[in-house]
């Protein structure tokens, strides 16, 4: 202790140690808090491993917090307390009381005349710094109570050296020169500790957040797909020759599963029911009430031998279970092998196109509203007879409003050009002609509704 | 924190929406007028849906949706409006629909529509319409 040295650069050379003791602690704490011990503890997972870690580490830190003790005007300070405060505030008072005790040994090795009162409390700080970790609930109790319990245990330390050291006026003179410097010291050490604690519990909760969200993500992305292989199974897994004629079709859903379908019923008598129909909306509802419509129009198909009556029946039962103002266009056709004669309902669907040879397509339009809109709704049957030649295209309004990044739709014009270019081809290949020219249109941008397409081409018996 | 990631994830959704749809509100004399413009599509129908369940749940019975500067309404639009106008009449209320383009009203033609909606030429025929019938 010189006392010649003038005032000034010894605040300083205080100031810089007293910065490189902060330093330290800073160091030690990002590396301590880094480890996997730590985390675990932090966690609440408890082993005779990970606790032994901390007691050794934050004991280390005590003998640290004494070896680095530095004078400011003469009076020794140190941080000894800092490593059990911490030890106990995140770990519990087995781990304070015990690092506690290797700074305590160590301190006995130094003698003096506060040795006794400096280790005792050394030993306590660990202990009530335990008993606060057990009163917040088991868990770190955050950055003011630490901050706060640090300034409290170094008080309670220089209330033991006035009580135990003797004789008291030296005692006095030290406690005067030296509590405020320690406090603040213990303090500051201990709001960095906490800062990086607290910082960390953050880190970890956001990173567990995070994982959930992801991992939830995942599970609904694997039940959609369940779903999309569900729906698709819902149609004909391949299409039924019909003699005399050719038929294909193809349905792409927007999302992973739409609310687009196709069937194809094969009747007695040779004849053949074809459906096309769009639930309004897309994704997962829609493909529920689409699941719903195509069995019910299946099963009144099948029950029904007129084709109005069959739609008829089907638009009660699906108007009784469409509360949310969900429908269903749907156009429904009975093909008569034999005498070629097509006997439709449509309901609400956008017009199928017959292209006959030497005139321009003519549309199969509405004869009555979409199921589900109306529950006592009528609907009109009406017939025609197609000729060797003639190419009928459904389709749902996904293939004619796909727009380009300008919202220019593809548009009905574009698709009776291309299927009149192409109508000597075969109908999947007249399919594959629009999928392609509809996704140039969009340019490669996400399909924005269900695509579905059937086309039925009439030969020669 | 997840919450907060979807909401923030909805409030993008939002913003996109209202790039395609614009829904606005107004009173005109008994009625409520919901104005559309844009586009009333799979992704901005909800939007539209919002303020029409708000309104019906709010206890309006007289409602008027002008679409005079509605330029698409795709059949999720056209199950927006189906489901407001029978969650309106169940209570004994009444939506009507004013203002049509050519291309919306075909729209409404080929679903078969125009058959459970009242189409008038402008809002305020149909605002009228509600007052002759008081």
């Amino acid at each position: 202790m010189s006392m010649v040295e003038p005032m000034l650069p010894s605040l300083l050379s205080t100031s810089i140690v007293l910065f490189q003791m902060m330093c330290v602690i800073v160091v030690f704490a990002y590396l301590i808090t880094r480890t996997r011990f730590f985390s675990e503890v932090l966690d609440g997972v408890f082993t005779w491993k990970n606790q032994l870690f901390l007691i050794v580490l934050f004991g280390i830190l005590s003998i640290y917090g004494s070896e680095s003790g530095i004078s400011i005007l003469g009076a020794p300070i140190n941080v000894r307390d800092l490593g059990p405060v911490v030890g106990g505030l995140v770990a519990g008072p087995l781990v304070g009381v015990m690092s506690g005790l290797i700074g305590a040994l160590y301190r006995l090795t130094m003698g003096g005349f506060t040795m006794v009162p400096c280790t005792i409390a050394t030993i306590l700080a660990g202990l009530i710094a335990g008993l606060v970790y057990i009163v917040a609930g088991k868990k770190f109790p955050g950055i003011t109570v630490a901050v706060s319990l640090a300034v409290i245990i170094e008080g309670i330390h220089m209330g033991l050296v006035l009580l135990i050291s003797r004789p008291l006026s030296q005692a006095v003179a030290v406690v005067s020169d030296v509590a405020f410097p320690m406090i603040v010291a213990n303090a500051a050490g201990m709001f960095i500790f906490s800062f990086i604690i607290a910082n960390l519990k953050k880190e970890k909760e956001t990173r567990g957040e995070r994982d959930l969200f992801h991992s939830e993500l995942e599970r609904k992305n694997a039940e959609l797909q369940i779903a999309r292989e569900i729906q698709t199974s819902f149609l004909p897994e391949k299409i039924p020759g019909i003699p005399g004629y050719s038929l294909a079709a193809s349905s792409i859903p927007a999302r992973e599963v739409g609310g687009d379908f196709y069937d194809i019923i094969t009747a007695p008598a040779k004849k053949t029911g074809l459906i096309i129909a769009d639930v309004s909306d897309k994704g997962v509802p829609a493909a529920l009430f689409m699941a719903l419509s195509r069995t019910v129009v299946r099963a009144n198909a099948e029950w029904h031998s007129a084709a109005r009556e069959a739609i008829q029946g089907a638009n009660a039962t699906i108007s009784a279970d469409s509360r949310s103002g969900m429908f269903v266009t749907l156009f429904f056709a009975v093909l008569d092998h034999e005498s070629r004669r097509l006997t439709y309902v449509n309901a609400g669907h956008n017009p199928p196109l017959l292209f006959r040879a030497g005139s321009d397509p003519v549309p199969l339009q509405i004869t009555g509203i979409a199921l589900g809109a109306l529950a006592d709704a009528d609907y009109e049957e009406r017939s025609m007879d197609l000729c060797p030649g003639d190419v009928l295209l459904f389709y749902t309004d996904g293939v004619t409003e796909a727009i380009d990044d300008q919202y220019t739709q593809f548009g009905e014009e574009r698709l009776v050009e291309l299927v009149s270019q192409n109508i000597n081809l075969p109908p999947a290949d007249i399919i594959e002609k629009i999928n392609s020219a509809v996704s140039v249109h969009s340019g490669g941008a996400a399909q924005f509704d269900d695509m579905t397409l059937m086309v039925l081409k009439v030969g020669t018996i | 924190m997840r919450k907060r990631t979807i909401l923030i994830l909805d409030h993008v959704e939002i913003e996109l929406m209202e790039n395609i749809l614009r829904v606005d509100e107004s009173r005109s004399g008994s009625a409520t007028i919901v104005s559309l413009s844009g586009r009333m599509d799979a992704s901005s129908s909800p939007a539209a849906e919002a303020v029409l369940s708000r309104l019906i749940g709010a206890g309006e019975r007289r409602i008027v949706v002008d679409m005079s500067d509605l330029d698409y309404i795709s059949s999720a639009g056209l199950r927006v409006m189906l489901a407001s106008l029978k969650r309106l009449r169940e209570d004994g209320g009444q939506l009507l629909l004013a203002g049509l383009k050519p291309e919306i009203k075909n729209i409404f033609e080929i679903a078969g529509f125009q058959r459970i909606f009242s189409i008038y030429p402008s809002p305020e025929d149909a605002v009228s319409s509600f007052d002759a019938r008081v």
